[in-house]
């Protein structure tokens, strides 16, 4: 058993690595970690790159992948990418919803087989609410393309992400039992604080976060090894260096190795309480 | 004593490369900025934290204190840094030199402002900068009269140590010129302050 089983094991180290699949986005929400836009470079892992690193993640101990962006459905190679990556470990694809048109779906239905789940952002049950933040007609995308994703077999789950205090207890309770209409349950909708980076950060939004306080959580992108997803986002156009662990990711092995020795030199923290995961 | 071009300090350039800040630096590097801005060679190699985590204890073994003393070391990284043309490493090792108790006239000679032969006098210290110049600045074999010269005023492990500290000094000497890290202000006003530079 590799350190790091052992630590995943021991809870030192959370089970997931997560993969920036790509920079670019259809959309341009108020709170992006990474600026992420239609006209932004795209930065993205090849489909062979994620593949590896699923593999040597389930070679080492971890237990699952996260995949985000920008947004991941963009490259047109995900669908078979994430039939690959989930042939290694259960994957969850963090995904806007707005882009699954006849074409896409049905490029989704070998999914339905695997141990791979879309989690979709929704953060107002009001549609205006929602579309401010996250731009025109999204809300009404969105709740087109849950039951259809849901009709092919697809394990959907829904992310909250706003301002603590945000969301009344009205909205909480009005947007719970859209999702349960939708057929996501309780336990697929998570509710998260925006961290202040990117053009979170520029728009004044979110909260700080010192590194004990965030999931040591491996991430790779096209720029190195970051702990967290939190880790690699962009500000002014800049990529952020806070949370670089090393821009080798090849062993996945040396990064992993990096963030055990960090997390173990770190003191016992509070990370799980802050509703970021 | 073949002649050396003279290294001059000149104004501040921009460095090529993004120098890492207290803000941005890297977790594996973190400690190095926990004071504030270190200098610029610290500060440029955390933008590769990994490798950042293996040279710095590396560099610090190799030019810090040793079994080697403080004037020797700083004999050899001020001779290289002059035979390399690296301004940065001159003009901070000169005010390093001094610290270690290097009189004017031997940083000038190491400098390549005047004679090394007419300057230093102790037959190691002459043999010791002889081969400096032929680890720095050869191609080839040593010749057998530097190398023997050295291993008969010196012992192995000062030989092996010195010689190492040569090459990460050269490592250096490229590192700062290439990416055209930019002296302190603190030191240029201590250079200034001991007869040195602009």
């Amino acid at each position: 058993m590799s350190a790091i089983a052992e630590a995943i094991d021991a809870g030192t180290l959370p089970g997931r690595v997560w993969m920036y699949a790509n920079y670019h986005c259809n959309l341009a929400c108020t709170y992006c970690l990474t600026e992420s836009a239609p006209g932004v470079p795209k930065r993205a892992l090849e489909p062979e790159e994620m593949v590896r690193v699923a593999r040597e993640a389930a070679e080492l101990g971890y237990r699952d992948i996260g995949i985000t962006g920008g947004e991941p459905f963009l490259l047109r190679h995900l669908p078979k990418t994430l039939a690959a990556v989930s042939e290694y470990l259960p994957t969850l694809v963090l995904t806007n919803g707005t882009l699954f048109n006849e074409t896409r779906l049905a490029e989704l239905v070998p999914l339905a087989e695997r141990p791979v789940a879309l989690q979709i952002s929704l953060d107002s049950p009001d549609p205006d609410v929602n579309d401010e933040m996250r731009g025109p007609d999204n809300f009404a995308k969105v709740i087109d393309a849950i039951p259809r994703l849901r009709d092919l077999g697809v394990t959907v789950r829904l992310a909250t992400t706003g301002e603590p205090g945000r969301l009344t207890e009205d909205d909480h309770a009005r947007l719970c039992a859209l999702h349960r209409g939708l057929g996501v349950p309780d336990e697929d909708h998570i509710v998260r604080p925006i961290v202040r980076r990117g053009r979170a950060a520029d728009a004044g939004l979110g909260q700080d976060f010192a590194p004990e306080q965030i999931p040591a959580e491996l991430c790779i992108s096209v720029d190195g090894a970051f702990w967290s997803p939190f880790g690699p986002t962009v500000r002014g156009g800049e990529l952020d260096t806070d949370l670089l662990i090393s821009r080798t990711t090849a062993p996945l092995s040396r990064p992993a190795n990096l963030l055990l020795r960090l997390v173990q030199g770190r003191p016992p923290g509070d990370d799980a309480a802050i509703g970021i995961r | 004593m073949t002649s050396i071009p003279v290294v001059g300090v000149v104004a501040a350039a921009s460095p090529l490369v993004a120098i890492m800040t207290p803000a941005t630096a890297p977790l594996l590097t973190r400690n190095a900025f926990a004071d504030g801005q270190p200098d610029p060679i610290t500060a440029v190699l955390a933008q590769v934290p990994e490798l950042f985590d293996v040279a710095m204890p590396f560099i610090g073994a190799t030019l810090g204190p040793s079994f080697v003393p403080h004037r020797v070391k700083e004999i050899v990284i001020l001779r290289t840094s002059s035979l390399l043309e690296c301004e940065y490493c001159v003009g901070a090792h000169t005010v390093a030199a001094v610290d270690a108790g290097l009189l004017h006239d031997e940083l000038r000679s190491l400098r390549a402002e005047l004679s090394w032969a007419d300057v230093f006098a102790d037959p190691a210290e002459r043999a010791l900068i002889a081969w400096i110049d032929a680890i720095a600045r050869g191609r080839g074999p040593v010749d057998a009269t530097t190398a023997n010269a050295m291993t008969s005023h010196w012992e192995d492990a000062a030989v092996v140590e010195i010689t190492v500290l040569i090459g990460t000094t050269m490592m250096l000497n490229r590192l700062c010129t290439g990416l055209a890290l930019p002296l302190g202000a603190e030191t240029r006003k201590r250079l200034a302050a001991e007869g040195f530079g602009a």
